[in-house]
């Protein structure tokens, strides 16, 4: 199969984030005949960092995972800046058929194959953390075993992801017997080993203690330096306004608000996101 | 009262049959209870239900079954497999494999969809995934055979049905228990029952060691 034995060095380089790294184009989810998600038009432009914020139930996680492929939209479409090809220009990002076709992964054409190709240059940090049965370092090394890579280079990359989420002396712990603050860092870990270039972060701070939130913050702060496109679900404004250039409010589904992060936090025009940020929107 | 030789023979008798049984019960059933758990198709429901409603097959009743299929005018009483250990070999497959299907697509389904997204996330083919699911439902599969084979090696109307408790032959640690008991011979009983439950013991021991390899706690 084509997408199982791709070479990893085909996985995107963050040096090399295409201007457009994502758009979402009348992007719609339904469960039981009720709108979870209904955008009209998200751009994600390469090297950002963009929060998701809104009221719980707003349909943050379902953007994520329709995002990361694992959920196909009722209508509208994804398009990728990403593809085995290397990145495409911003135009055909945004629509244009001239420049080279528009990467849709549920578009004709497109199989498992390509999406599976799509999904290795995603990194995603679930809202529901799960570690599978094994140690910390075979959980950081699962996504490098199903690309093939080679076992040194193997056990070198994950000796420097652990080191780079401060766990490198957990490497033989069992995973599953993690902490809360532990486990998460072990699945951004794991996340983060294949280089993506898009990282997903659904709420990855929820419930930490504040040392857990500062070392998950710097890893963060460390991607955005790498020009990695960053979106992150986040209950947390504080770390929002610390992080993010641009926020997306969600509201029911829709897009309340979506632009600078400085806007939002000094008093956008929209009142539902002046009262989100005033802590008086019930949530 | 049977020699140490005859006792250490009927031991190995029970271990044989029921092993044979649980494996065969084990390489079927676990392909089926996975494609329970997973499959989407119509009478998925029903399969469930039936499957779980099997879990309590009475052995008698498979003894019973297989008894008729297998004598001299059922469908397959050209065979002559009856009153061979085949035949209780067969039967106890018949009442072991529920067992491990049912117990399977729960063990799996219970955790399929995290597992498959978690792995599909981070790159896996749809195929990667679903071993990955498989691979994280070990333990729960391995209990599942470990039920199969305690329901087995413990279970008595079948083996003496379609085994006919022949000295030599077909007789297991149940039936020769049943033997001394009804001759009035408590003690042996007693003794064989021990057996029996060290037996399991040491058989659950083994899955046990299975279950712990890469997992402690
Ligand atoms: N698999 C699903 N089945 C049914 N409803 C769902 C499912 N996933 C999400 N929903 C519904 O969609 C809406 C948005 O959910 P979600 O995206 O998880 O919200 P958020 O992450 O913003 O809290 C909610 O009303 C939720 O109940
Ligand atoms: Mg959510």
């Amino acid at each position: 199969m084509r997408a199982a034995t791709r070479n990893p060095g085909d996985v995107l380089e963050a040096a090399a984030a295409p201007a457009m790294a994502l758009a979402c184009v009348g992007l719609r989810k339904e469960y039981a005949g009720r709108a979870a998600l209904d955008l009209d038009r998200l751009d994600v432009p390469g090297r950002e960092t963009l929060a998701v914020v809104g009221p719980s139930g707003a349909g943050k996680s379902t953007l994520l995972r329709l995002i990361a492929l694992l959920e196909r939209p009722d209508s509208g479409e994804l398009r990728f800046g990403l593809s085995a090809a290397g990145p495409i220009s911003a135009e055909a990002a945004g629509g244009s058929t001239a420049t080279g076709a528009p990467v849709d992964p549920w578009g004709n054409g497109w199989g498992e194959a390509g999406r599976v190709t799509l999904r290795r240059q995603m990194g995603f940090v679930t809202q529901k953390t799960v570690m599978f049965t094994g140690t910390v370092a075979e959980n950081v090394a699962y996504g490098l075993g199903l690309r093939g890579v080679p076992a040194d280079e193997v056990r070198r990359r994950v000796g420097e992801a652990l080191e780079t989420v401060g766990l490198e002396h957990a490497a033989g712990w069992p995973a599953r017997f993690l902490s809360g603050g532990e486990a998460q860092r072990v699945a951004l870990a794991r996340a983060l080993i294949g280089r993506p270039s898009i990282i997903l972060l659904d709420e990855a701070t929820a419930n930490l203690d504040p040392a857990n939130v500062g070392i998950i913050e710097r890893i963060i702060t460390g991607q955005r330096q790498r020009g990695t496109t960053i979106i992150m679900v986040t209950h947390n404004l504080g770390q929002a306004r610390r992080l993010a250039d641009r926020v997306l409010f969600l509201w029911e589904g829709r897009t309340e608000y979506l632009g600078p992060a400085v806007g939002f936090f000094s008093g956008s025009g929209v009142p539902r996101a002046r009262a989100f940020v005033a802590g008086e929107l019930v949530y | 009262m049977p020699l140490t030789s005859e006792i250490i023979e009927i031991v190995l008798l029970s271990l044989f049959v029921s092993g044979t049984a649980t494996v065969l019960a084990g390489l079927a059933g676990v392909p089926l209870g996975t494609f329970l758990a997973l499959g989407r198709f119509r009478g998925r429901g029903l399969a469930m239900r039936l499957t779980y409603t099997l879990m309590g097959l009475p052995p008698v009743l498979a003894g019973v079954v297989v008894f008729l299929i297998l004598s001299a005018s059922g469908p397959l009483g050209r065979l002559h497999l009856l009153f061979t250990p085949a035949a209780m070999v067969i039967a106890q497959t018949l009442l072991v494999l529920p067992i491990v299907t049912g117990l399977t697509s729960v063990t799996v389904a219970g955790k399929d969809r995290e597992i498959r997204e978690t792995a599909l996330a981070l790159g896996a083919t749809p195929r990667q995934a679903a071993t990955k699911v498989l691979v994280e439902a070990r333990l729960g599969i391995t209990g599942a055979l470990a039920a199969g084979l305690g329901r087995a090696i413990g279970e008595v109307g079948a083996v003496m049905l379609v085994g006919g408790n022949i000295a030599g032959f077909t007789r297991v640690m149940t039936t020769a228990i049943v033997l001394e008991t009804r001759k009035g011979d408590y003690t042996l009983g007693l003794w064989l029952g021990l057996i029996l439950l060290v037996v399991a013991f040491l058989v659950n021991s083994v899955f046990a060691g299975l279950q712990g390899a890469g997992e402690t706690r």
